[in-house]
């Protein structure tokens, strides 16, 4: 089934850094689609969620350089 | 503290320690090679603070490449890879600090703007009283069913959308609609979540809670609009995703032909694409932002730009110009009693839904039972002594489109409507009653004739009262630099009389709805840029035409918001003069960043050309026009 998670960054400095969280999210298992917004930090992730491990999103925009927040 | 807090604190300041360490061991290795003559440790010292400050830097251009997002940080790091490479071990800690600083900055200034809308979220309070089981209980606000009724103290924020089942207050509603004076509430009043219940106690039935109400729509749309990019935007977008391999191809080639390698390290420092991809979303972001907080709400980047361009504002008049609220002003039997001819008129009127028969029907129901004399004496709203008249079925009846009806009743043929239609029915118009009706026109009334089996047996004027804000809107707009006209279905001489009491620079008169998507068309075609302000219903198609439609008292209607590229949450027409200026005003914000950019971009290539500009000062001028751009974007949060 699907299902979609958001988090918020509020430190991207800037917008290729944005680019690049949502191509690495992409690459993850189980995601089908994911958007990130330089502009307002907006992350929004549609997954699979029998293949997908939602701690693996985070850890993700952690290893980018970037702090995810709760949204 | 132990290793778990220190951890944390750690993640959460990594910024700022990486740029405070950086920065540190380059002033000390700087000054270690300055002062004395310890050439070794002032170079182990440097490429340490490259290090320190770089390995973030780094880890990002790695993942830059991986993912084939070529950025600024690929260019950073190639630049102090090949700085210590050659030796220059000063260049490469420098360019690492002044990087780290400069993001470390934009990345806390950019949390600012994009932390301006969750402030207005943090107004809905967490928990909600609810009547259950005849018990009041606290639960948590997004748990409140809809139908529930919550409890507000006065003084308290109301945590759902709904509306009030008992009680009566002011609501300062400033979060949805940015209105700051309080709005009073009573039984069958909508309010909204996020708004403060400043004076009684409220009882609400729910009509939303948690993420279903008003205050988390707008919220969603705000942000909608702030990630949809503007023209501007996406053409830059475009561009930097060549530029940034194009500049690494440039400083190679650069290298080739000059054998220096300074010069094309410095390129590749001074050909981040910096301060022009980052210029107009801020902006933007922080406009919109503020509209937001203003009761403004812009569909995105796309329309804020074409709104910078406005140079006309066309007014719906009824509902917009004026209160919307036609009431009858005056009533003239010609040979039989004034209250004859409303009841007559009101009867003939009651199954259309024009507003002018809704003012028609609703006089003739407030007239008293008895009427003293022939005046217009209306019963008070609260006189409940009153008996309302019953105002009967007229036998039946047509709508003439723009003109009026026909109908029959008691036994006589009925016309009510405008000259217009009495010309087209041969109907002759005395000289004594078409005086009265140019009298009552030149005061900025609509007048109805009424005929009894061919006669006019006397005349209605009707009035719908100016809003007060409506001539400093318009005088507003004026003095920037903005034509203004009003569109309305009334005829010539009532619409010349409004247009001159609101001081609007034209007037079309006598149109029906589609005539005035022609008017629009008329001006787009003549060159203008054209806003129409409406209620976003009834205009809804002259909104559409229009380059930017506004659409005023959108709260609660979520259709005028879907139509329109800018809706008023509250039903407040001197906003329309702050909104537009706001998109002039972003307008050249967008346009300084982007010159500024270019100018900045040109200055330090003709500096590297001629050697004036190192990798150390090309940095430095960079970060400053990234810090340049995004504090002037940030202007527009406080517009």
């Amino acid at each position: 089934m699907s299902d979609t998670t958001q988090y918020r960054v509020l430190d991207f400095d800037c917008p290729t850094c944005a680019s690049t969280v949502e191509r690495a999210l992409a690459n993850v298992d189980g995601v089908q689609h994911v958007e990130v917004h330089y502009s307002t930090g907006r992350v929004e992730i549609e997954y699979d969620d029998s293949v997908a491990n939602p701690a693996a999103f985070a850890e993700t925009i952690e290893n980018q350089g970037y702090t995810p927040q709760p949204a | 503290m132990n290793k778990q807090a220190l951890t944390q604190y750690y993640r959460k300041h990594r910024k700022a320690i990486v740029t405070a360490t950086s920065g540190l061991l380059y002033g000390g290795g700087w000054s270690l090679g300055y002062l004395t003559s310890f050439d070794l440790a002032s170079a182990t010292i440097l490429i340490l603070a490259t290090i320190a400050g770089g390995y973030d830097i780094a880890k990002t251009a790695y993942h830059e490449v991986t993912n084939r997002t070529l950025g600024i940080k690929t260019l950073v790091t190639l630049a102090a890879i090949g700085a210590i490479v050659i030796g220059e071990y000063w260049e490469a800690a420098a360019v690492v600090f002044l990087f780290s600083l400069g993001s470390y900055l934009e990345g806390r200034t950019m949390r600012k703007t994009r932390t301006a809308l969750q402030e207005l979220l943090e107004m809905t309070p967490d928990t909600a009283t609810v009547r259950r089981d005849g018990d009041l209980q606290e639960i948590p606000a997004r748990e409140v069913e809809e139908g529930e009724v919550v409890v507000v103290k006065p003084g308290g924020k109301i945590p759902v959308d709904g509306e009030v089942v008992d009680g009566e207050s002011a609501v300062n509603q400033a979060p949805v609609t940015g209105e700051s004076a309080p709005v009073h509430k009573a039984d069958g009043d909508e309010v909204y979540a996020g708004t403060v219940n400043q004076e009684g106690a409220l009882e609400i039935r729910t009509t939303g809670a948690g993420s279903d109400t008003t205050l988390e729509r707008i919220i969603r749309r705000v942000e909608e609009a702030q990630e949809a990019q503007s023209p501007t935007e996406s053409l830059i977008d475009r561009f930097a995703k060549y530029y940034t391999p194009a500049v690494i191809v440039l400083a190679i080639g650069a290298y080739a032909v000059t054998q220096n390698a300074i010069l094309s390290l410095t390129l590749l420092v001074i050909g981040c694409p910096g301060a022009l991809v980052i210029g107009p979303p801020v902006s933007i972001v922080s406009a919109i932002g503020n509209a937001a907080r203003s009761g403004v709400l812009m569909k995105g980047g796309e329309h804020l730009e074409r709104a910078g361009k406005i140079d006309l504002v066309a007014f719906d008049k009824t509902g917009t110009l004026t209160k919307g609220e036609t009431t009858v002003a005056d009533v003239e039997g010609f040979g039989v009693d004034d209250d004859e001819v409303l009841s007559l008129a009101a009867t003939a009127e009651k199954k259309s839904e024009h507003h002018l028969a809704d003012a028609i029907v609703d006089a003739a129901r407030e007239r008293p039972t008895t009427m003293t004399d022939g005046g217009t004496t209306v019963a008070q709203a609260d006189d409940t002594d009153v008996r309302h008249q019953s105002v009967p079925d007229p036998d039946d009846f047509d709508v003439v489109a723009g003109k009026g009806v026909i109908a029959h009743a008691d036994g006589h043929g009925v016309v009510v409507g405008n000259r217009a239609l009495l010309d087209d029915r041969d109907i002759d118009v005395p000289s004594r009653i078409a005086d009265y009706v140019r009298e009552r026109e030149e005061r900025g009334e609509t007048v109805v004739h009424v005929v009894r089996n061919g006669d006019i047996i006397g005349a209605i004027a009707m009035r719908d009262e100016l809003r007060e804000a409506a001539p400093g809107v318009v005088a507003a707009l004026r003095d920037a630099g903005i034509e203004t006209v009003m569109l309305t279905g009334d005829n010539e001489r009532t619409a010349a009389a409004v247009a001159e009491e609101v001081g609007i620079d034209e007037y079309r008169a006598e149109l029906l709805p589609e005539d005035k998507q022609s008017v629009i068309e008329a001006y787009q075609a003549d060159g203008y840029v054209v806003a129409m302000v409406g209620d976003g219903i009834n205009d809804a198609p002259s909104l559409a035409t229009a380059d930017v439609g506004i659409a005023m008292g959108a709260a609660g209607t979520d259709t005028a918001i879907e139509t329109a590229d800018m809706a008023l949450m509250a039903d407040d027409l001197e906003r329309i003069p702050y909104a537009v200026t706001l998109s002039k005003a972003t307008r050249w914000n967008v346009l300084e960043n982007v010159g500024l950019a270019v100018l900045t971009v040109t200055v330090l290539l003709a500096g590297v050309l001629t050697s004036y500009v190192t990798l150390a000062s090309g940095m430095l001028v960079h970060e400053a026009s990234v810090l340049a751009v995004i504090l002037n974007g940030m202007r527009l949060l406080r517009y």
